[in-house]
């Protein structure tokens, strides 16, 4: 019943207390905050547990959503300050990681056989620092506008430009030490 | 790898392989966060929460109770011994209600944490989208104040002290703990505990 409605509709609707119509809300948007998450944190199960919360944050306070602007920048937002205190936490609480491109239940040596470029990217990805690993993942994955990641992350838009230009820069150093 | 746009493609398949990898973590998820929410916890009122205190088993509600009373007790010695006590004043980051945000009901809302030797404190929480929000502690007695307007209803928050995690503000309602880390909850209007 909710499939086909407009987004504005469905975010109404939700808006009322129709669940349901929000289930069909996280349906849209589950693939673009969980890929976030997992982008910033780097770790699976953080990625899961984080694009949950968002989600039922974002529900909780959808009055505080203004509907004529982007709903997919403001629950961008929320996923990544969340993902910014879970990164905050895990600083203070660290934990024994899997690798993560070992981590999906695939044998590890097909995955490096087949795609070992792009384990490496993963690796290295893991080894920038937060502030340029964020709009790296947000730019290459989320496909979003350098505005668009500046109100995000709450910077400017050149400060972005520039983290995107030295995060690649730092990334392709560390693939080449590595290679 | 020869230039920037062989990079970016292999940037982005990188990281969409990554996530189609992990898919089977999103099987489901909108069910979850649906039947999350429609099995939230009622709220509780002040009755709710002397039952909670004095339910027998949880040693830590004691635990919280004795961090309740002995702030308390701190922030009463404050008020006295300091003119103007906690009210914030000049000092506390304020915004201003406008007379439509008292029409919507809203409140000015003080955040205060103690915190002697800290040279950087925010707030953050469902009003702000969890950014940082700094307090300000422009006397530098370790009182850290901010002041916001808020509509009426449930928040959950935490402090960020010197970029560590402070989860259990004492003057708050109650805190909840989800994926291993606290955060604190105020009621805003309406008969909640609190503010």
């Amino acid at each position: 019943m909710y499939r086909n409605r407009e987004e504005v509709s469905l975010l109404r609707a939700s808006l009322e207390g129709e669940t349901e119509a929000w289930g069909e809300i996280v349906s849209r948007y589950k693939d673009a905050v969980f890929g976030l998450c997992l982008g910033f944190l780097r770790n699976r199960a953080d990625a899961e547990d984080i694009a949950q919360d968002a989600f039922i944050r974002a529900y909780n306070n959808l009055r505080r959503y203004k509907l004529e602007k982007k709903f997919s920048t403001w629950i961008f937002t929320i996923a990544s300050n969340l993902c910014r205190n879970r990164l905050r936490y895990r600083k203070n609480h660290p934990v024994a990681e899997m690798p993560l491109h070992l981590s999906g239940g695939q044998d590890p040596a097909k995955v490096i056989a087949t795609d070992d470029r792009h384990a490496r990217v993963r690796d290295n990805l893991n080894r920038l620092p937060y502030g340029y690993r964020a709009p790296l993942v947000l730019r290459f994955y989320n496909d979003l506008s350098y505005r668009e990641i500046a109100d995000i992350l709450s910077v400017p838009e050149g400060t972005v430009k520039t983290r995107i230009h030295r995060g690649k820069t730092m990334l392709k150093q560390l693939m080449e030490e590595g290679a | 790898m020869t230039n920037h746009d062989d990079f970016d493609l292999l940037l982005r398949d990188a990281l969409r392989t990554e996530v189609s990898d992990a898919s089977s973590s999103l099987v489901g998820l909108e069910e979850r966060v649906v039947a999350q929410l429609e099995d939230r916890e009622p709220r509780r009122g002040l009755l709710g929460w002397l039952r909670q205190m004095l339910a027998p088993t949880r040693s830590t509600r004691w635990a919280q109770a004795g961090m309740l009373v002995g702030t308390a007790a701190i922030f009463l010695t404050i008020g006295l011994l300091i003119p103007g006590g906690l009210s914030g004043g000049a000092h506390a980051p304020r915004l201003t209600l406008s007379p439509a945000m008292a029409a919507r009901g809203e409140q000015e809302v003080l955040f205060v944490l103690p915190a002697l030797n800290a040279t950087h404190v925010a707030v953050v929480g469902d009003f702000n989208a969890w950014e940082e929000m700094p307090l300000a502690d422009e006397d530098n007695d370790g009182i850290w104040t901010a002041s916001l307007p808020l509509e009426p209803g449930r928040y959950e928050y935490a402090f960020v002290i010197d970029g560590k995690w402070w989860g259990q503000d004492p003057l708050a309602d109650e805190y909840v703990r989800s994926y291993g880390q606290y955060s604190s909850v105020r009621y805003i209007g309406g008969g909640g505990d609190g503010v």
